[in-house]
């Protein structure tokens, strides 16, 4: 199993810190490595395809991953898992520090959700559109008014009307609904 | 089991957390669980391909706008 932990550290036992005042570059840099290009192409969909905004979503990222190595013990996965929410979050904040209008924050309603063009059409949105609409109401709403609209859970609480407990809780079930019907189909694993 | 005392609604924040959405102060005491809930780790990876999967729906959608 992957652990960074265990690969820092091994590199801290290796280098005395203050023999190597490039250490931390060092460190910065397999980061990038390991998860520079993936996480990019995720974070220019949030960014509008804005790469240079991109990039730097993706170096604060990697930043945060490495002051907070010591914690991060987890194996690839989840450490990716982290990559992504921390730089969801760095999106999210640079919009409202920019006070910029995201244009996917005013997506299309819950009926007419992610109908994709025609001429842009690929496989897996058109399947993934179609499962999200054969998921309840309840379900549906609570995808489209977090991650699609950009919105923590206790913004899209706020916005529905319900405490955050429960949009957390309809969100857990949705995805559990959402992952059975793509997987059904052969779009998720 | 300790897992059999909890409340099956603790484990429900590894939703919002796959997809980012989590409010920034709950984030850590969900690291914290997660530590020691293999439960949320496996659905953790399990959801790991949702946010991909959903960017293409919202890609698709927003090019449809000018
Ligand atoms: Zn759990």
């Amino acid at each position: 199993m992957w652990l960074v932990r265990r690969q820092l550290d091994t590199r801290f036992e290796r280098l005395d810190p203050d023999d190597d005042p490039d250490r931390d570059d060092r460190l910065i840099r397999e980061l990038y490595q390991e998860f520079g290009g993936p996480l990019l192409r995720q974070v220019r969909q949030s960014t509008g395809n804005d790469l240079q905004w991109a990039e730097d979503v993706v170096q604060e990222t990697l930043l945060r991953a490495w002051r907070n190595a010591a914690k991060l013990t987890w194996e690839r996965g989840l450490l990716w898992a982290w990559l992504l929410t921390v730089s969801r979050r760095i999106v999210i904040d640079g919009r409202r520090r920019r006070g910029v209008r995201p244009r996917e924050v005013e997506p299309p309603e819950a009926d007419t959700v992610a109908v994709p063009d025609a001429t842009d059409k690929t496989l897996a949105a058109i399947v993934v559109a179609d499962a999200l609409r054969g998921l309840s109401p309840d379900h549906r709403e609570v995808i489209e008014q977090t991650y699609l609209r950009d919105r923590t859970v206790s913004e899209a609480a706020e916005i529905l009307g319900i405490p955050p407990g429960t949009v957390k809780s309809r969100l857990y079930y949705a995805l559990r609904a959402l992952r059975g019907v793509l997987k059904e189909r052969g779009v998720a694993s | 089991m300790l897992s059999d005392e909890i409340p099956e609604s603790s484990h429900h924040d590894v939703a919002a957390y796959a997809l980012g959405v989590l409010d920034p102060e709950d984030i850590q005491g969900f690291e914290l669980h997660l530590v020691s809930c293999e439960r949320c780790r496996i659905e953790l990876n399990e959801f790991g391909e949702l946010p991909g999967l959903l960017n293409e729906v919202k890609s698709a959608s927003q090019r449809v706008r000018p």
